[in-house]
């Protein structure tokens, strides 16, 4: 038998988790929008480029930043209690982030670039 | 030697969903028993995944030129144009999810279904972007054999 079935269960998630979790489904589409910015604008090549010696260098920090900053961020809201989301709205959040921002990838390398 | 660079970011890479994949089928039996191993996995994954990520970027940006070279020259030239634009812009995704997954996995997932079902998610979606990586290597390593063998 599994012992968790003799405790009741108890609704919720953690404020990391559910502020983490908006902040990846955010950066997920920055990262696919961001691909799609820099690869039609030689400018925004050239200035991610420039930073750190190599765009996908930038890209990358760029996008890892924005994850830690906005869940960092998102945990500080309501008198840091976290962003208010039920686990359905943070998963619907989550999944359709993640797949958006890998749709928009895969679809502009095979037919937009 | 510098092959091996090559070859340990595969390693890793492979690590991070074997790891990840662990978590998941543990999460579906999810017990006070087993609780800390599914911290100490989903750590594991989200550690494979950073070296993994941090050595084939260090290869991406030092080495990978030549191999592009080939690979563009070569009958596959999508390998690069469509598998490695592809793959190294999803790997800063996947990256993100191994990193999340720690983070989901630290809650009491042995009375708390919510986040036992925000851990299997995100334990899925990982597996699903690595093996989708792991596959995008393989054709990038076959330009660069198939534009070599046509020189």
């Amino acid at each position: 038998m599994k012992t968790r079935h003799l405790h009741p269960e108890t609704p919720g998630l953690s404020k990391s988790t559910r502020s983490f979790g908006v902040a990846l489904a955010l950066a997920s589409v920055l990262n696919g929008l961001l691909v799609v910015v820099k690869e039609k604008s030689p400018a925004v090549q050239s200035a991610l480029q420039k930073l750190t010696g190599h765009h996908w260098i930038t890209h990358s920090a760029i996008i890892l930043a924005l994850f830690f900053l906005v869940g960092w961020g998102l945990g500080r809201l309501n008198g840091g209690q976290g962003i208010r989301l039920t686990a359905r709205q943070l998963l619907a959040t989550l999944v359709t982030g993640v797949v958006l921002g890998g749709l928009i990838i895969v679809v502009f390398y095979l037919v937009g670039d | 030697m510098i092959e091996i660079i090559l070859m340990a970011h595969v390693l890793f890479g492979v690590g991070c969903p074997l790891a990840t994949l662990w978590v998941f089928v543990d999460v579906l039996n999810a017990s006070p028993k087993n609780l800390a191993r599914i911290r100490r996995l989903s750590l594991a994954a989200a550690a494979s995944m950073w070296v993994a990520f941090l050595i084939a970027g260090y290869w991406y940006v030092i080495f990978y030129k030549a191999d592009k070279a080939v690979i563009l020259k070569g009958p596959w030239p999508f390998a690069h144009n469509i598998f490695m634009e592809t793959k190294e812009h999803l790997v800063i995704l996947l990256l993100m999810l191994a990193t999340y997954l720690p983070i989901a996995a630290a809650g009491n997932l042995t009375a708390n279904r919510d986040a036992r079902r925000v851990v299997l998610v995100v334990a899925a979606l990982i597996i699903g972007l690595a093996l989708t990586a792991e596959g995008s290597g393989a054709v990038i390593a076959m330009g660069v054999k198939m534009g070599l063998l046509a020189r």
